[in-house]
């Protein structure tokens, strides 16, 4: 091959062309919108590109990917969760009325507002319970995306899990 | 051989796919500029020929490669399509499946499409001429390319042979030298012997 280094887009067509599917599947499972989705993935693109210099070499590129999108869509889901709760507020206040805070409350809202809990985990616990509750993954896969052992993905998941219980109570 | 490792999601299914590939698709037009018709993409890793890429259009298979390993064949396809979004899919285990059938000796043939688009319309005769040749049997240069309607350009015809984009599923193998030696293989020789010794076309 030539010795010129590939320009920035044959660089993001390879992330884009090796992950893109896989990510769009990630990101679109916590989001639930196709244009956020795409928005997200673009973002990601973008951000795990400009980091691709720092990262020491032999860095798994592909976990990288995913703790962004992971981050991002969940980034998303909770100001989303936040917007819905100062709407029901709204709503409580304005005529006090229980039946306009009731029609808010729409499964959707119940999904963001238990994301918008997950995105407050720490992170290794919050990628663990994505991959393992979003993306239905076993527990020696997510120990190989997120780089670590099979144990300690199943203690991330299960601190998660108790956290949420406790805080959900 | 393994297969892909996808499994079927409970919000899986077509409907997702379809979604899934506009995404990708309109994010590639978005950042690379890249937004003719996209070539999904797969990789075999461990065939007894070594790693296999293939590419899959519209129109039918553009690719069967034998390649480094994916990056190097993502980086061909990227430089050789500079127009083309290219996404990884599970639309090609049909293919890698009757792949996996030829290298276990259970099937010879294949019902895949094939695009040769990108080469010559002599080239295109040359490999039409080929895919004529039976598992089992071997041809010559200069038969293809009189096949072709070019008798005497046997060189020629080798060059198209080498030009194969789908190796395989048209059978350049089993075109040998006029006096029985085996020629040239973009696999190379041993691939191309051992071939022929999957079809049981020599000893």
């Amino acid at each position: 091959m030539s010795a010129r280094r590939p320009a920035t887009e044959d660089r993001i067509a390879l992330l884009l062309a090796k992950h893109g599917a896989e990510l769009v599947r990630h990101i679109r499972r916590i989001v639930r919108d196709d244009h956020v989705t795409e928005d997200l993935l673009q973002d990601t693109l973008l951000r795990t590109h400009g980091a691709l210099g720092r990262l020491p070499p032999g860095s798994n590129v592909r976990a990288w990917l995913y703790r962004i999108a992971t981050n991002a869509a969940l980034n998303h889901v909770r100001s989303r969760a936040r917007e819905l709760a100062a709407l029901r507020r709204y709503a409580r206040e304005a005529d006090g009325a229980t039946s306009a805070a009731g029609r808010l409350t729409t499964d959707g809202d119940v999904h963001a507002a238990l994301w918008a809990r997950v995105a407050t985990l720490p992170e290794r616990q919050r990628v663990a319970l994505t991959l393992r509750i979003a993306d239905e993954l076993d527990y020696a896969r997510i120990a190989r995306r997120m780089g670590g052992t099979e144990a300690a993905a199943r203690a991330n998941v299960h601190q998660a899990t108790k956290r949420l219980k406790r805080e959900l109570r | 051989m393994t297969t892909s490792s996808q499994r079927v999601r409970p919000n899986g299914g077509r409907a997702e796919d379809r979604a899934v590939e506009r995404i990708v698709r309109r994010t590639f037009g978005t950042l690379t500029g890249r937004s003719g018709e996209p070539l999904l993409y797969a990789v075999m890793d461990d065939t007894p020929v070594g790693v296999l890429g293939l590419a899959l259009g519209a129109a039918g298979l553009r690719r069967l490669t034998f390649v480094k390993d994916e990056d190097d064949f993502l980086a061909r396809l990227l430089a050789e399509l500079p127009d083309t979004p290219v996404l990884r899919s599970a639309k090609l285990d049909t293919v890698r499946r009757a792949l996996d059938r030829y290298f276990a000796g259970r099937g010879f043939r294949f019902r895949t499409p094939v695009d040769l688009s990108e080469v010559t319309p002599f080239q295109q005769r040359v490999l039409h001429a080929t895919a004529k040749v039976p598992a089992g049997k071997v041809s010559t240069y200069t038969a293809v390319a009189t096949e072709a309607g070019r008798p005497h350009a046997a060189r020629a015809a080798g060059n198209a042979l080498h030009r194969n984009p789908v190796a395989i599923i048209v059978p350049c193998h089993r075109v040998l030298r006029g006096d029985g030696s085996l020629g040239g293989y973009g696999g190379g020789l041993k691939v191309k012997e051992w071939l022929l010794r999957l079809e049981g076309a020599i000893l």
